[in-house]
């Protein structure tokens, strides 16, 4: 995979993961980058937090949190991880930036009892709009981030059920946010921004 | 800091991994800071191939402070204001350690080739023998780059109560054919110097000529590709025109030849091919069906690192620990430094190093 870019300070979808996450959970975040919501998910659910990441820096920052992570590629494969090692595992915004997506999730689900995948919506109306008068998805064309793959809530959902995933929970987070944890229950395929998933093996 | 490198004497029998024993060894060994009233802030620090017990500060008549000066000493990686910081030289070495030019109690002579093999194993349980002697249950941290690092993972798999934290710098769990191969080639320009004379070279001139070729192998094995170019590029040593002559006209090669030179002044031939052949029989996952059941029993928690220019210790063996780790739940933080120095890295970037070592260690002791 190619690094995803760098997270912000505040993300929308935090508030919502950290509402999914139960208190006194083992978590495994997924591309965890400078180790922010590890580090939340450690000071206000007492998780026993741990973290991959691509990036060197990001890595080492993670290490000045105090949290043990490992560098590495998430396509490079989770099998080293025993079954059910981890209560949670998260992939939070970088579903986006994987190329094999399928063997990632069903290997969260291995090594997790649930996973909790997040990303931006595609179909967020002002992405459709833009789309629609001729502003394209994604960025500029002189934005040198890695490439996004585009993904609507209809895609996620037919995505999950290919591979036995059951939905469990999702908060759909919106500018125009309701509802607790800044959830957006209206028509959330045209009006979540960003979208929330709580997963697990299908029974 | 002015140190003085101590002696531990053990008087009983040592069994060797081969099957064979010791009766009686010495280790050399240097401490820096104060062990605390708990016993709890002990900081093992294993040298590599060459290093010796004198890992930093001066001896009263040094010019140069010891070999890892930059990493160890108050406020730095391994910081002498927090930790009980202790290293020996290694069984089998020659500094001062108990190895083939020491004295056969049997004979009065040195031991030579007579000396029996001994294994990284045997270098920690003698390492042990000596943590008891300085009243030290458990180490804070057993840290080492390349051999150094090979036996700060024997010690979290032989003691498991005994480590808390294990910083492995530039090492593996089990050497490659590739640094098999490239310490096989070392020995072999030892074996084929006249004077070695199948070890018995102490009543005459030693090896120097095979040591010193070995030694060159080894520091081009150290660098990389871009930190030759970077130190030495095409430079001629003494003339802007070539010599067209079988002199050391390219300033690579009077570094290497020097590097060469010196080194057999103060090491010993027989040490070099034994401590090569300690590195060469390492394999934690000997006998076991698979790496991670090495690690079984292990409690401490790890920090792994690598430096991706190293093809010598390549990332891919730090990977390959770490996942073994990983497999038996244990603890493990990993990172792949991104350095041009090869395997030399792990003793070079120190600044990274020490931001690690105090991120990593902070939670502890």
């Amino acid at each position: 995979m190619t690094a995803p870019p760098r997270r912000t300070a505040h993300r929308l979808d935090w508030e919502a993961i950290l509402s999914l996450v139960p208190s006194g959970a083992r978590v495994l975040d997924l591309g965890c980058g400078t180790g922010e919501l590890l580090a939340r998910l450690a000071a206000e659910r007492s998780v026993l937090g741990r973290g991959v990441e691509l990036s060197e820096a990001d890595t080492r920052a993670c290490i000045a949190r105090g949290l043990s992570v490992r560098q590495g590629d998430i396509e490079e494969g989770l099998a080293d991880y025993p079954d059910n090692a981890f209560d949670i595992v998260v992939l939070s915004q970088t579903l986006a930036y994987i190329n094999r997506r399928r063997p990632v999730v069903e290997e969260m689900l291995r090594v997790g009892r649930r996973a909790i995948v997040s990303f931006d919506n595609a179909g967020y109306y002002r992405a459709r709009l833009r789309a629609a008068l001729g502003g394209g998805f994604g960025g500029p064309l002189d934005d040198e981030r890695p490439r996004e793959r585009p993904i609507t809530l209809g895609q996620f959902r037919t995505f999950c059920d290919g591979l036995g995933a059951r939905v469990v929970d999702a908060a759909f987070v919106g500018r125009h946010a309701s509802g607790p944890g800044g959830r957006h229950a209206v028509w959330p395929a045209l009006f979540a921004h960003q979208a929330v998933y709580l997963l697990e093996r299908a029974p | 800091m002015i140190v003085e490198t101590q002696t531990f004497q053990y008087p009983g029998r040592l069994p060797l991994q081969s099957g064979a024993g010791l009766d009686g060894f010495s280790l050399a060994y240097e401490t820096y800071g104060t062990l605390n009233a708990a016993r709890s802030n002990a900081l093992l620090i294993c040298h590599a191939w060459s290093g010796d017990a004198h890992v930093a500060g001066y001896h009263a008549d040094d010019t140069k402070p010891g070999w890892w000066d930059e990493a160890v000493g108050p406020g730095k990686a391994f910081d002498t204001d927090r930790y009980f910081v202790v290293c020996s030289n290694v069984l089998g070495g020659c500094s001062g350690s108990t190895g083939p030019a020491s004295p056969d109690p049997a004979t009065g002579k040195p031991w030579a080739l007579s000396f029996p093999i001994v294994t990284i194993a045997d270098m920690v349980n003698a390492q042990a023998l000596l943590a008891d002697h300085l009243g030290i249950e458990q180490w804070a941290c057993v840290t080492g780059g390349s051999m150094g690092g090979m036996q700060a993972l024997q010690w979290a798999v032989a003691y498991p109560g005994r480590v808390r934290n294990v910083i492995a710098l530039a090492s593996t769990a089990r050497l490659s054919p590739q640094t098999i191969a490239l310490n096989e080639v070392p020995r072999q320009a030892i074996y084929a110097d006249p004077n070695w004379r199948r070890g018995n070279y102490y009543d005459g001139n030693p090896p120097n000529a095979g040591l010193s070729v070995a030694r060159m192998i080894g520091h081009i094995t150290f660098l990389s590709d871009d930190s030759m170019r970077e130190k030495f590029g095409r430079r001629l040593r003494n003339a802007d025109n070539y010599g067209y002559t079988f002199e050391a006209e390219f300033e690579v090669e009077s570094y290497l030849k020097y590097r060469g030179d010196a080194f057999t002044r103060r090491f010993d031939a027989n040490a070099f091919l034994y401590l090569s052949k300690a590195m060469d029989y390492f394999d934690l996952s000997y006998g076991l069906p698979s790496l991670a059941a090495a690690f079984r029993a292990v409690t401490a928690r790890f920090l792994v690192v690598s430096y991706t220019s190293d093809w010598l210790y390549p990332s891919w063996q730090s990977k390959e620990l770490v996942r073994a780790l990983l497999r038996n739940g244990i603890d493990v933080t990993y990172v792949d430094i991104e350095s041009r120095y090869g395997h030399d890295a792990f003793l070079l970037e120190v600044d990274r190093l020490a931001e690690l070592t105090r991120d990593f260690l902070g939670r502890q002791a």
